[in-house]
């Protein structure tokens, strides 16, 4: 259906006045799904125009930057934050290697914060000359939707432009929201937590995604104490019930308190801080309270109802298989959508739409086997299904490969954490169905496995493949024993 | 011969009918080894017990056609031998193939000459090259170096350090050697646990069935040489004074000033350990460029890196004579001169296979001329009887290659299923700092072997390094074959190049094109999604015309943020 009007539209294209336009598209955010679909629909051909917020760490309404969520407020600073608070533990490790360091190591958060703000104003500036450079228009203001082929930008001055487009892309992103409880403005949100003036020194962090699990991860390794409060048994709700509990462990031992099936009811200031009250009738004293709830899609000001494109109940932008709304000439990607809300993600989406509406290339974004990577320290990364996912879905039996092993540098450091992989194969096909890992390096060892799993890749071709000694990653290819078989009605058979 | 025995096993022979009676083959096989081990010895061991004195030949067709052999001849009916199988060395191979063969029944010895972390003729390990000697020290001592550049690196993160940290050498050899001592006993216990016998002493083979450990005489229907190689030290004039990697890693001091001699991967990663551990470095390398055999590009760029870190090369170097002054220090002198004030000159010239005094030529087990074992697919020398696989067949030296060798060899002689390791697409790492991870064919090699290839590459700098203020930089590359979008090639140096490479090497053992590489979607932000995001590139080589320039890959690196 959708492939057909497409191509309807591209036949009729050769009667319409080219000319009528102001430009072929027209861009609203320019975030990662924003940029990469402007550069590419302009290396097609199209005359491009994109719109951005002003660029301020911390967003609002009326305060983005190009670059969006992944490099100013996500991402990037995030990861940044987790290599400083990394060396906290990498400099006690040092001890056992023969390394003589002061008994209390001096850390400076306002260097590491200047720093970050340094490099996210380098990459804003690197985002808009990326764009510059594929000639496409960039436009500093809000933009609103008027009409199916009719864009508002509402300049800081006030000023309103107006232009015609023959297609609009949505790429607004989506925004921290705060949990609806008393005293909810004394808490953060994680763009204040990626810009904090001082570094927390008692931490109290609620939510139990990978953003909570993130932040208290830098937290603590920079020294503070930090409580995660969470709904659930354990945290990462979603990802491979081992491999939480393995999570919930490692950060457990590296001295954050969990409160798993804990809510936060209120939050009231006093002069020690913030007092918190929790739903089991507990009180804490923080002086920071990170609200790690969720993200809403930034769909209200865009007028999408008035011209008729569709919102689902969580305020995220309807679209079909190729990111067209309800408007034909209305299209949405990245966040917004509320699809799979990750950065490389929006790339495939923007990339996918340029293709479909300038290259002639009509192409779906492909969901299968999407890798990510949570960057608790130590990380976890996974690609695929989870055991209980595969279970749910498969035909035929479920086998269960793991490896939990203490990695090398840990002989002699002495630190107890324990690395855990696991393959999850269908027994019929060999198949490895999925891979999860909670370690050192997780992420870059994932992503080689989520090429092999992208291409249906078997247990056999696995166990084929010669290691890489000595590395952590060479586990994943010599996984030799089942350690259990699961049939299809979810119930272990055996367990060597 | 030997080989064309595999192909058709004849069933004609009465003790091979008798025990397939004996032994249903129709048995449930599992789908992995281990399993499979777990229901099989039970059952065998039963057998053992019934047939006290009678060690069927199991199996494996080549066994039967040497048992119709011996029967033949008419001088040896059916010979009662001490073990199935008896390996002549407990590293990574001899330790892998001689637990695979006990888990498949087999009765099993194995010899190896007492621990020290220094191997001679007379002093080894269970454990090995790589575990004594190799990998692991190497390895930890990498971890140990790779601080001083993490303290730089946390400087820029706002860590602090009131005094510059200082290293104490002893306390990371006490904890190295901890280490080893507790890995030699794992993989005793693990040789125990499997039903190994461990002899300790040197291995001699007298003939094609028999062992001599120190004047003791062992019989076997199969031995296996698993004994591994040495550092090569050449024969120049002072070569006394040197040191090799068995000494390197185990100084009583930490060395001032080192001299290096060699471009390998030992050179590099012992430059990279001594460089960290704050020690003034210099390499001396025969050529223009370090690592000679890896791809041109990664050559370069880690000879680059490793400089830019402090270490000083000497190229088109080669070694003449160690001089020892009166203050104990050494000078080496070279066809270029000769530099002074060294208090270690470490040679990483290579390694040579341990086969002198092994009796393989009383036996007629041939040698190579570099005094490799001789081997073919199978991993089976000269004579029927002997087998060789590891460092000692100089075939590819890494102990993951040795294992699968050793793997294959018990399943070749003990579960009936003949095995050829596979040398296709195995990956490698070289632990330098920054280190290397590879697999497949060097741009080089994929021009000779496929002549049209695309080229790939993306020269970055980290996230790390934007916020660390030191120039360490990224370099991958991969290599299309033009015709069958298949990557042939796959390179990287850089911060974990070595864990990156394996997964990725998973995809190219098995085949997957660029179009593959190109449909994974990216875990951001790491380094390793480069690998999965490289669009245009870098030039075309084509048969007809050299190449086709670069592709305008700059600016495409500077978006991969």
């Amino acid at each position: 259906m959708a492939r057909k009007m497409l191509v309807d539209e591209e036949m009729n294209q050769t009667n319409q006045e080219e000319a009528h336009y102001d430009f072929d598209l027209f861009v609203i955010g320019a975030g990662s799904g924003g940029v990469r679909a402007a550069r590419f629909s302009a290396n097609y051909g199209a005359k491009v125009g994109i719109c951005e917020l002003p660029f301020h760490p911390i967003s609002s309404e009326v305060i983005g930057g190009v670059g969006g969520t992944c490099v100013i407020r996500g991402c990037v600073p995030k990861k940044i934050l987790v290599y400083g608070a990394a060396f906290g533990s990498e400099l006690e490790d040092a001890r056992n290697y023969g390394w003589e360091l002061n008994e209390k190591l001096d850390f400076n958060w306002k260097k590491l914060l200047h720093k970050k703000t340094d490099e996210i104003i380098r990459l804003n500036g690197i985002y808009k000359r990326l764009l510059s450079n594929a000639g496409v228009k960039l436009f500093e203001g809000e933009g609103k939707i008027v009409g199916p082929n009719e864009v508002e930008v509402t300049q800081l001055d006030g000023t309103k432009l107006s232009y015609s487009a023959k297609h609009i892309l949505i790429a607004t992103g989506s925004r921290a929201h705060r949990p609806p409880i008393p005293g909810q403005e004394l808490g953060i949100t994680s763009d204040e937590a990626l810009s904090l003036e001082d570094l927390p020194k008692h931490a109290v962090v609620l939510g139990g995604g990978y953003i909570a699990v993130e932040f208290a991860s830098i937290w603590r390794g920079l020294g503070a104490n930090v409580d995660l409060f969470f709904r659930k048994e354990l945290p990462l709700r979603g990802f491979d019930d081992e491999m939480r509990a393995v999570v919930a462990r490692n950060l457990e031992r590296r001295g954050i308190n969990l409160h798993p099936q804990t809510n936060l009811t209120e939050l009231i200031k006093t002069d020690n801080g913030i007092k918190v009250t929790t739903d089991h009738g507990e009180e804490l004293i923080a002086d920071v309270v990170l609200f790690a709830t969720g993200r809403l899609p930034n769909s209200k000001r865009l007028n999408l109802e008035a011209v008729g494109v569709e919102l689902d109940n969580t305020g995220a932008v309807k679209v079909d298989e190729y990111s067209r709304t309800r408007i034909p000439s209305v299209w949405a990607v990245g966040d917004v959508t509320n699809r799979m809300n990750l950065t490389p993600v929006a790339l495939m989406e923007g990339t996918c739409f340029a293709k479909t509406v300038f290259g002639k290339e009509p192409s779906k974004p492909d969901y299968s086997h999407v890798p990510c990577a949570v960057f608790s320290i130590p990380p976890l990364s996974v690609v695929g299904l989870s055991e209980e996912q595969a279970i749910e879905q498969a035909n035929g039996d479920v086998l269960v490969f793991t490896s939990t092993f203490n990695p090398m540098k840990n002989t002699v450091s002495g630190r107890q954490e324990k690395t855990v992989m696991k393959l999850v194969v269908d027994a019929e096909t060999d198949k490895v169905l999925g891979a999860s890992m909670c370690g050192p390096d997780a992420p870059e060892i994932m992503q080689g496995i989520a090429v092999a799993l992208k291409c249906g890749a078997t247990k056999a071709q696995f166990d084929s493949t010669v290691g890489i000694h000595p590395s952590a990653a060479e586990e994943f290819v010599t996984m030799r024993s089942v350690s259990r078989r699961i049939t299809c009605r979810g119930k272990p058979k055996t367990n060597l | 011969m030997a080989t064309t025995s595999f192909t058709a096993p004849k069933l004609s022979s009465p003790t091979f009918q008798t025990l397939c009676r004996n032994f249903p083959l129709s048995l449930p096989i599992p789908k992995t080894l281990s399993s499979f081990s777990f229901h099989l010895s039970p059952f065998l061991s039963r057998f053992h017990l019934h047939h006290h004195h009678y060690h069927p030949p199991r199996f494996h067709p080549r066994r039967l056609f040497a048992v119709r052999a011996e029967s033949e001849n008419g001088a040896e009916p059916i010979r009662h031998y001490d073990f199935d199988l008896f390996t002549i060395g407990a590293g990574s191979g001899g330790v892998r193939a001689s637990r695979f063969a006990a888990n498949f029944g087999a009765s099993v010895a194995v010899c190896e000459l007492p621990f020290s972390t220094i191997s001679s003729e007379t002093t080894g390990g269970v454990g090995g090259t790589c575990v004594l000697r190799g990998c692991v020290p190497k390895k930890l001592m990498v971890y140990a170096s790779k601080y001083s550049h993490e303290f730089d690196e946390s400087n820029g993160f706002g860590w602090k350090y009131d005094t510059e940290p200082k290293h104490d050498w002893s306390t990371l050899m006490a904890n190295k050697n901890a280490e080893l001592q507790r890995l030699t006993g794992i993989y005793k216990n693990i040789l125990n646990k499997a039903g190994v016998t461990l002899i300790e002493g040197r291995g001699k083979i007298v003939d094609p069935h028999t062992v001599d450990v120190d004047g003791k005489l062992y019989t076997a229907r199969n031995i296996l040489i698993s004994v591994g190689g040495r550092p090569f030290i050449p024969d120049i004039p002072g070569r006394e004074y040197a040191i090799d990697s068995d000494a390197a890693l185990d100084l009583p001091s930490k060395p001032e000033k080192v001299a290096i001699v060699g471009g390998g991967y030992i050179a590099l990663e012992f430059a990279g350990i001594f460089n960290g551990l704050t020690s003034e470095v210099h390499v001396f390398i025969r050529q223009k460029k370090v690592l000679r055999g890896f791809d041109e590009e990664i050559r370069d760029f880690v000879g680059e890196q490793m400089a830019l870190r402090g270490i000083q090369f000497h190229t088109e170097e080669s070694p003449q004579a160690i001089v020892k002054s009166a203050d104990g220090s050494l000078s080496l002198k070279t066809n270029k001169g000769t530099i002074e004030g060294f208090s270690h000159i470490m040679f990483a010239t290579g390694r040579r296979p341990n086969t002198k005094n092994l009796g393989l030529e009383s036996v007629g087990v041939k040698i190579n001329k570099n005094g490799a074992i001789e081997v073919d697919e199978y991993s089976r020398t000269t004579v029927p009887s002997i087998w060789a696989v590891g460092d000692v067949t100089d075939r590819i030296n890494l102990t993951p290659v040795a294992l699968m060798e050793g793997a294959a060899l018990a399943k070749t002689l003990f579960q009936n299923e003949p095995t050829k390791p596979d040398y296709r697409a195995v990956p490698s790492a070289v632990f330098s700092q920054p280190p290397i991870g590879q697999v497949g064919l060097t741009e080089e090699q994929a021009i000779k072997e496929y002549g049209d290839i695309d080229v790939y590459t993306a020269n970055f700098r980290p996230l790390k390094a934007t916020l660390s203020g030191l120039p360490d930089r990224v370099f991958m590359k991969l290599i299309v074959c033009a015709k069958t979008n298949k990557v042939i090639g796959l390179h990287m140096c850089g911060e974990d190049s070595a864990e990156i490479a394996q997964g990725f090497a998973v995809a190219v053992k098995a085949g997957l094109t660029k179009a593959d590489f190109d449909a994974t979607v990216g875990i951001h932000p790491t380094s390793a999604e480069e690998f999965v995001t490289m669009r245009s590139p870098t030039r075309k080589i084509r048969q007809s015309s050299e190449s086709q320039g670069n592709m305008g890959h700059e600016a495409e690196t500077a978006a991969g943020v």
